[in-house]
């Protein structure tokens, strides 16, 4: 499983089952859905897929950052936009 | 140039993970502890997945990681980071074995000198600590057990998993040198009763200079670890400056490959042992570690009649190796992991170390016997 696939699957199911709102999973897919356009890129796509895979609403809610939150996932969005 | 046969001392860089240590050099230098600006922003995103990932390959929680300069820092910092914890609880008895690497045996050589009871473990022939001798050597007063994963100068694997078993329900701190076969053998690290696994990058292909030491949590708390040094409060507070993110990016793109392809390096390194072991055993090669117990990329022998550092001299255009770990290979003294196995001094004196990778190529492994069966008909 590439990890394009992976981030469709833990996307889709963040979006079910998580707390991941529509506003970002649609994006997210369109990412996972379009791995030509990420050529060069799947280190970003790492660590979006790990981003997205621990994503959690209230993740900057503790002293550590053990946790993704919408602004995270964003930005590396945007990142993977920019580059 | 000669084929290099050297790889315990270090590895050969993954080009990948080249390709990031230099990304993050060059394009993406912030400092990881600036998160205020992009720049820093994507230096804390690159060392938390990278954390994720040096944590994964031991089935460890990225809180549980802490980057370091290597092993070797990771071992006293697991080490003498406890001493406090000791003292104050009155625990003042700590376990090791003779075969350790020289970064774990000299700081318990420091908690001697602070007052600790040290209790050193003898190994037998074979290489391994016997599990007996471990059961009765612990006491309700025993704070710290440390003991390698696989040996730098042999590669014999000990074992851990009795050991495990031996000290569920002991309330002493386990620590595992693992600088050897993290990433390598896979399983072994996996047992939840490790509380702290010592680990470099340089070893898995990974850059020098970056390694990590895992702390499993223990009813939700780490090891109760003080710093060694202070000013700045990076690693949860215990291993403070400026985080190296261009070491500590590569280090997690050698672990993410180290998981990914291990079963293909195991193998191939394995079909490269067979090829060592049919040439040298064409010279009657005495071997230091028994096959059964040894990771598949390193290989320990004496050889009869042929003083090694005369063989490593002559072959030094066709492979290059070493007779003992790099560590202390500079300083001539004999081995002490072959004294403690019981070796002569004629054996300590005619031993090679030979380690491979899956990157390695062919070997001319004919010249080879042929230089040294030189080397033995001159003397």
């Amino acid at each position: 499983m590439s990890v394009f696939d992976e981030l469709e699957e833990v996307t889709n199911q963040q979006y079910l089952h998580g707390d991941l709102p529509k506003w970002l999973a649609d994006p997210l897919l369109a990412v996972a859905r379009s791995p030509e356009l990420c050529q060069e890129k799947e280190y970003l796509v790492e660590i979006l897929l790990a981003q997205v895979r621990e994503y959690d609403v209230y993740a900057e809610a503790g002293c550590c950052k053990w946790a993704y939150d919408h602004e995270d996932i964003a930005r590396t969005l945007r990142w993977l936009e920019e580059q | 140039m000669a084929v290099y046969l050297d790889c315990n001392s270090t590895t050969p860089v993954e080009p990948s993970v080249a390709s990031l240590v230099l990304r993050f050099l060059e394009k993406d230098f912030g400092n990881a502890a600036s998160p205020i600006h992009d720049y820093g922003l994507f230096a804390r995103s690159a060392v938390e997945h990278a954390r994720m990932l040096v944590g994964k390959v031991v089935g460890a929680r990225p809180d549980e990681v802490l980057f370091t300069s290597g092993a070797t820092e990771s071992n006293n910092m697991a080490i003498l980071g406890l001493a406090d914890a000791g003292i104050k609880s009155r625990r003042r008895h700590v376990i090791t074995t003779a075969i350790e690497h020289k970064a774990v045996l000299e700081p318990f050589e420091e908690l001697a000198r602070r007052g600790f009871d040290v209790d050193i473990l003898t190994v037998g022939p074979d290489g391994r600590f016997k599990v007996e001798d471990l059961a009765e050597a612990l006491r309700p007063d025993t704070l710290l057990v440390s003991t390698m994963q696989a040996n730098n100068e042999t590669g014999v694997v000990h074992p851990l998993a009795e050991t495990a078993k031996l000290l569920t329900g002991h309330d002493a701190w386990w620590h595992v040198d693992a600088a050897q076969g993290y990433g390598k053998d896979l399983e072994q690290l996996r047992d939840p009763r490790i509380d702290m696994i010592a680990v470099s990058g340089h070893k898995i292909y990974g850059p020098k200079g970056v390694g990590a030491l895992i702390l499993r949590k223990r009813d939700g708390l780490r090891p109760p670890l003080q710093p060694l040094a202070f000013g700045g409060g990076q690693e949860q507070g215990l291993r403070p400056g400026t985080l190296p993110v261009p070491l500590i990016a590569g280090f997690g793109e050698a672990a993410k490959l180290a998981l990914r392809d291990n079963e293909t390096r195991r193998t191939t390194c394995l079909a490269f042992r067979r090829l060592v072991h049919e040439a040298l055993d064409r010279l009657g090669a005495g071997h230091n570690g028994d096959e059964t117990w040894t990771m598949p990329h390193c290989v320990n022998v004496s050889l009869d009649g042929i003083p090694s550092d005369l063989a490593i001299n002559a072959l030094k255009g066709v492979i290059a190796l070493s007779s003992t770990s790099a560590c202390t290979s500079h300083t001539r003294t004999p081995s002490h992991v072959l004294t403690a196995m019981g070796r002569t001094p004629t054996q300590v004196e005619t031993s090679l170390r030979l380690s491979w990778c899956h990157m390695t190529p062919e070997v001319d492994w004919d010249e080879v016997v042929g230089i040294l069966r030189k080397i033995r008909s001159r003397r």
